[in-house]
């Protein structure tokens, strides 16, 4: 595989703990330099299947490739992993526990030292360097948090529900450095179950429910995929291009619009071309999209029946 | 290697640079010094001189107890009272409170009473005011018949109950009086000296070598030694504990994990821990050894004879070996325990065990300074778990042939690794298990399948 084109290869794994199965024959890909969106609810194996891309544990079957090697001690240092439940040394200085993780990273001490400046500048934490965990906020030991996965320039970020908690202000912010991130070429894995932000940020998304892969590849292409051909319509006249049942599946009237649900081999272009020949003087045709929301939900009780 | 370094920097740091490590590395030795020093210097504060009056209707009594409780005599007995202390650590308490006593320097002022043409009557009510007036503190009336068997020897003193000064006369009045006596029956103040000088008895036990040592010396230091072990195996054990269950409880444990290798994390956690052990350990054996150097050059000083145990440079560096051998054992059972449960009162219960081991080897200890060649001290000093109290202890008290403490250390190095392999096994599992306290039948499950 080209390392240019392709961060992680997940291929065919799965991962026991005795009789439950955690992960079953998972397989997808992250292409460099995009936000790949992990999603899938509680339980779902997203941690798991982080933890063996980030070298905690191993997998049963299967293999994963990072920036086209194995996963070993080399790509764990190419890594920045913000875990979903984290914390900090209670009872240590901000810049000790950065110095710390940077080092365990193989930072040499004086380049940490110059990244852990300019990230607690960026964070606007700078006079917060020298405190102790106990001394800091909820929102600001996460940002430390953020900090100390970044330290060390990683090229895969991978963030677990890194936004639970914070204020929508530091979301923002957050959201922002993350875009900056995208900016200087780095690959992006975000897990999290807030549909909303996902669809904001991610260029691919995978589902997983129970183990499995659901549904995965561009925002676009998941969406295409579940659009049901539905036109939301506000039109004067031609109803009876609406009663062709060649034509259309199903309306639901709503105040002043109509939902128009087309049959399956129609086109949304038919649909109008066939209105305005009809003279129907159209104020409103919009093709309606599913929401990641709506996606997920469906998706998810469609494979726990 | 670079990242375990980076975790030994971590550890060692984390607890070295803490307030109470270096209060507690620098209180050892002041409090030692307390207590080697505060008493001597207790001892030789001065009361106020009792002045008293002496009585002496014979005029044969008063110059010989002058002689007996001047200042040289007083200082003598008080050298020979602490000597006498530092021998009897395990007399009952009412004698080393006596002993203690006797260390005070008394002091008398005499003042000489013209008894002539008085009755005693008279001088008792004469001096009785004096004594009210706080001109003198006591007075002694020494009869007449001072030889007789129902003889009186009046003490009244304006200090009541029993005063340190009241036993030092006793004493100087009853050997003046024998004095007396012996001089009666022509016995001269040469032959008398002669005949009643102490005996100087040297007890000295004799080791297989057939070289002599200071039995007591021995012994407190034995005693020292595991102690030193016990305490510090027990607070750096605990300290693994606490460290391993707060990055456990933060969930710190994943992000490290995501770094380096779990035994890398784990190996890198003991050794920094135990190096800082060490630390304090050389604090506290370097300043024990200046400790007993001065108090042994005082001593010796005083015209006392007190000769310390012999500890070789060769003692010193197996005392550290078997600290280091006893820090591994336990710190690897805390780490294993540390992992297995989610808080550190969980971890406190849990640390019952060990402790016990800790414990049942110290007073195991007792038993080799009794006697270090019985086959039970053999036994004890060679067994994991016990050996790093109890050999120190023997080497000290009387060294083994080096194939015994070759021995010793080879099993409690392979008790190590097995310990440490069992321990790196729970812990990459544990310390990733959060929620609930892990059980047996799990924790076995950890080690037979990872």
């Amino acid at each position: 595989m080209n390392e240019n084109n392709t961060t992680l290869k997940v291929e065919n794994v799965s991962k026991h703990y005795g009789d439950f199965t955690a992960v079953s024959n998972l397989s997808f890909d992250v292409k460099a330099g995009r936000v790949f969106g992990f999603l899938g609810p509680n339980g779902a194996g997203k941690t798991t299947t982080i933890r063996m891309i980030v070298g905690i544990t191993a997998p049963d079957e299967g293999s994963i490739e990072l920036f086209g090697e194995k996963v070993s001690n080399e790509t764990q240092n190419r890594i920045g992993y913000l875990p979903e439940e984290r914390g900090l040394y209670k009872k240590m200085k901000v810049q000790d526990q950065l110095r710390y993780f940077a080092a365990l990273k193989n930072v040499s001490r004086a380049e940490a030292d110059k990244r852990i400046d300019f990230w607690l500048e960026r964070m606007k934490l700078s006079e917060w360097k020298m405190k102790k965990t106990t001394d800091l906020s909820k929102g600001m030991s996460q940002k430390i948090q953020f900090v100390s996965t970044v330290l060390h320039n990683p090229d895969l970020l991978i963030l677990d529900e890194p936004f639970s908690g914070l204020d929508p202000v530091n979301v923002e912010f957050l959201i922002e450095i993350v875009a900056e991130l995208k900016a200087q070429g780095k690959t992006i894995i975000f897990s999290t179950h807030l549909m909303e932000t996902a669809e904001r940020l991610c260029d691919d998304i995978i589902l997983i429910n129970k183990s499995r892969k659901v549904i995965g590849g561009t925002l676009r292409e998941v969406k295409g995929s579940f659009s049901k051909n539905l036109i939301a319509l506000r039109a004067v006249g031609g109803s009876t291009v609406l009663e062709d049942k060649s034509l259309v599946a199903k309306i639901i009237t709503h105040a002043d619009e109509k939902e128009i649900e087309l049959t399956e081999n129609t086109d949304a272009q038919t649909l109008l071309k066939r209105l305005i020949e009809n003279g129907a003087s159209i104020s409103k045709f919009e093709q309606i999209e599913p929401s990641l929301n709506d996606i997920f939900i469906e998706k998810i009780t469609e494979t726990n029946a | 290697m670079r990242k375990f370094l980076a975790v030994v920097k971590h550890e060692y740091k984390k607890i070295v640079l803490k307030w109470s490590f270096i209060i507690g590395t620098l209180l050892f030795p002041i409090i030692a010094a307390g207590f080697a020093v505060v008493p001597a210097i207790i001892f030789s504060i001065k009361g106020e001189p009792t002045r008293i009056v002496v009585v002496d209707q014979t005029g044969r009594i008063a110059p010989r107890l002058k002689e007996n409780l001047s200042a040289e005599r007083m200082a003598a007995k008080a050298t020979q009272a602490m000597k006498d202390s530092m021998k009897n650590i395990d007399a009952p308490t009412d004698e080393r409170m006596k002993n203690s006593a006797e260390q005070f320097v008394e002091s008398f002022v005499f003042t000489d009473y013209n008894a002539e043409e008085k009755s005693l009557e008279q001088i008792r009510r004469e001096l009785n005011g004096k004594i009210i007036e706080k001109e003198y503190d006591a007075y002694l009336i020494i009869p007449n018949n001072f030889d007789a068997a129902d003889a009186t020897f009046e003490f009244r003193s304006r200090k009541a109950g029993a005063f340190a000064a009241e036993r030092s006369l006793k004493d100087a009045l009853n050997q003046a009086v024998r004095s007396e006596r012996l001089a009666k029956a022509n016995i001269s103040e040469a032959q008398l000296k002669d005949l009643s000088k102490n005996i100087d008895f040297d007890a000295k036990s004799v080791d297989e070598q057939g070289d002599e040592k200071d039995s007591d010396s021995v012994f407190i230091a034995s005693f020292i030694i595991g102690l030193m072990i016990y305490i510090t195996l027990a607070i750096y054990g605990q300290m693994i504990l606490a460290a391993v269950v707060e990055e456990k409880e933060t969930r710190i444990a994943e992000i490290l994990f995501s770094s380096a290798k779990p035994f890398e994390l784990m190996m890198g956690k003991l050794t920094g821990v135990g190096l800082a052990g060490l630390t304090q350990l050389a604090i506290w054996v370097t300043s024990a050894l200046v400790l007993v150097g001065i108090g042994v050059a005082q001593m010796s000083a005083a015209g006392m004879n007190i000769s310390i145990p012999n500890i070789s440079p060769l003692m010193v560096v197996l005392f550290f070996i078997y600290f280091l051998l006893g820090f591994f054992i336990y710190a690897s059972i805390f780490a294993l325990i540390g992992s297995m449960v989610t808080t550190v009162q969980e971890g406190g219960q849990f640390s019952f065990p060990p402790i016990m081991l800790l414990l049942v080897g110290f007073y195991f200890s007792f038993a080799v300074i009794r006697d270090p060649n019985s086959q039970l001290s053999f036994w004890v000093s060679i067994a994991p778990f016990f050996a790093p109290i109890t050999m120190p202890v023997r080497i000290l008290a009387e060294t083994p042939p080096a194939w015994e403490i070759a021995l010793s250390i080879f099993i409690n190095a392979a008790a190590i690794a097995g310990l440490i392999w069992l321990a790196s096994r729970v812990y990459r599992v544990g310390m990733l298990m959060y929620g609930k306290r892990a059980t047996i039948p799990e924790v076995w499950k950890w080690i037979r399948q990872s």
